[in-house]
C-alpha cells in the first residue's frame, strides 16, 4: 500500500525502479516525479496502453505511481 | 468522365469561351483617355474552371462563376451544354486572397520572442528567446531548439536562419536574420539533457530581448525547482500565447519521435495547458516558457497528443539552466 506524504527524495529515487518495472509491461516515454496524495510520487508515461489485463503496480518500493497514456511524442514542427 | 476527357475539355472551353470572355475590357486601340492602370489591366472577374472528382476514377468540369450576371449567359449554357451535363456548377463570388497570418508568423524586425523562426532547410519553430555567448563579444544571438535552427545537427556553422520560418513564407535572403553559431548536438544513442542551439542575430538586425507580447518584459530567470501545479506560460508560432502548468518534473526516458529516429532524454519538465486548450503544438518548438511573474525556466522541444487532464495532450521542455550552460550562453533581459 502506497503511503501518503512520500517525499521528494523517495521519489526521486524510485524512479529508476519504476523504468525497470513498467518497461516490460509496457512501451515506457517517461518517468518522472508529480504530486500525488498530498506528497511526491513517480510519475510514468506510457507511449500506449498495455494490454487489457495487465496488471500495472501501484506503488513502487512504497512510493505511489501514477500511470498516464501519452500517446506518441514528437519534436513540434508543423506537420 | 475520365480525367483525361476532363483535362481535354477544360482546355477548349478555356479557349474557345473564356478567353474572349476575359478580355473583354482590355484596351481595343493604343490611344487610351488618360486614368489608373490598375483599371485598364486589371482582370474581369468570370468564370473558372477546373476539375472536380465525383468518385473514384470518375471527374466533372468544376465551373466557378463570379458574377451574378453570368448565371443566366451564352458562355455558362455553352459550358453546360458541352459538359454534356457532366459539369459541377457554382457562384462562388469574389475571391480575395485569405486573411493575415497570426502575429506570430509573420515578419517582425526588430525580431520578437515567440516568432516564427528556422534553418533555411527547416519549416518553421519558435524563436525563443535573446542570449549571449560567455565571454563573448556581447552580440545577440536567437535561442531555440537544434530541430528548429541546426535541422536536428543537418546544419552548419553559418548557415542561414529565417525570420520567419519558411513554412511561413520567409524568402532566402530576404528575410535572413541570423546564421547558426552554437549547436549542441543531439545524441542518438544514450541520453539527451537538451534540445538546443544559437544563432547569431546579423548586424543590421534589430532585436527586441525583452517583450513577451500579451504577457510582459521578460524578468529573467526562475526557480530552479519547477515543482507541480506551477503556473507557466509560452508565446510560440502556433499556438501563440497559451498558459499551463507543471504536471511532472525531472522526467527520464522521455522518448521523442525526431527525422533521426527516436531520441531519449533525461531531466525533462512535463506541461498541460489549461482550460480546453493544448499548451503547445507543432510549430510551437523553441519557445520560451516562463512563469506567471514572467522568469524563464524551460525551453519547449516536444509533444504529444494524448493525454493531459483536459485530453490535449502534454508539453515537454528542459529546464533553462541546462539549455543556457551547454550553449555556453546567458538570457538577455
Amino acid at each position: 500500500m502506497a503511503s501518503t506524504g512520500t517525499t521528494l527524495e523517495l521519489a526521486r529515487a524510485a524512479k529508476a525502479r519504476a523504468l525497470d518495472v513498467f518497461a516490460p509491461l509496457a512501451p515506457v516515454v517517461g518517468v518522472g516525479v508529480t504530486r500525488v496524495d498530498g506528497g511526491y510520487g513517480v510519475k510514468v508515461n506510457l507511449e500506449s496502453a498495455p494490454p487489457a489485463g495487465t496488471p500495472l503496480p501501484a506503488a513502487v518500493d512504497g512510493v505511489p505511481v501514477k500511470v498516464e497514456v501519452v500517446g506518441r511524442l514528437r519534436k513540434q514542427l508543423p506537420d | 468522365m475520365q480525367l483525361d476527357s476532363v483535362r481535354e475539355l477544360k482546355a477548349v472551353l478555356a479557349e474557345s469561351v473564356l478567353a474572349p470572355l476575359t478580355v473583354e475590357n482590355m484596351p481595343k486601340s493604343f490611344a487610351l483617355a488618360a486614368g489608373p492602370i490598375r483599371k485598364v489591366n486589371e482582370p474581369v472577374r468570370s468564370i473558372a474552371l477546373g476539375i472536380a472528382p465525383r468518385g473514384k476514377n470518375d471527374f466533372r468540369l468544376a465551373v466557378r462563376y463570379q458574377r451574378r450576371e453570368l448565371e443566366d449567359s451564352k458562355e455558362l449554357e455553352t459550358i453546360k451544354r458541352r459538359a454534356k451535363g457532366e459539369a459541377d456548377v457554382r457562384y462562388i463570388g469574389r475571391v480575395t486572397k485569405s486573411a493575415a497570418p497570426p502575429w506570430t508568423q509573420q515578419r517582425h524586425r526588430p525580431l520578437r520572442i515567440g516568432t516564427s523562426v528556422g534553418h533555411v532547410n527547416i519549416t518553421a519553430g519558435t524563436l525563443g528567446a535573446f542570449v549571449t555567448v560567455r565571454g563573448g563579444d556581447g552580440k545577440p544571438h536567437i535561442l531555440s531548439n537544434n530541430h528548429v535552427l541546426a535541422d536536428e545537427n543537418r546544419g552548419k556553422i553559418g548557415d542561414t536562419v529565417l525570420q520567419p520560418g519558411k513554412y511561413d513564407d520567409g524568402k532566402d535572403p530576404a528575410d535572413k536574420v541570423a546564421t547558426l553559431s552554437v549547436v549542441v548536438k543531439l545524441k542518438k544513442t544514450g541520453s539527451n539533457a537538451v534540445d538546443c542551439a544559437a544563432a547569431l542575430v546579423d548586424d543590421k538586425i534589430e532585436i527586441d530581448a525583452k517583450s513577451i507580447r500579451g504577457l510582459g518584459k521578460l524578468a529573467g530567470i526562475g526557480s530552479e525547482f519547477l515543482d507541480e501545479g506551477t503556473a507557466v506560460a509560452k508565446l510560440g508560432r502556433t499556438t501563440g500565447l497559451t498558459r499551463g502548468k507543471v504536471t511532472a518534473f525531472e522526467l527520464d526516458n522521455v522518448v521523442v519521435g525526431y527525422d533521426i529516429g527516436n531520441l531519449r532524454f533525461d531531466g525533462q519538465v512535463e506541461i498541460e495547458g489549461a482550460d480546453d486548450d493544448p499548451f503547445s503544438r507543432g510549430g510551437d518548438s523553441g519557445s520560451l516558457i516562463v512563469t506567471e511573474d514572467r522568469r524563464a525556466v524551460a525551453l519547449l522541444f516536444a509533444g504529444g497528443e494524448v493525454g493531459g487532464s483536459n485530453g490535449q495532450g502534454l508539453t515537454f521542455a528542459s529546464p533553462i539552466r541546462a539549455v543556457l550552460n551547454a550553449l555556453k550562453v546567458d538570457l538577455m533581459f
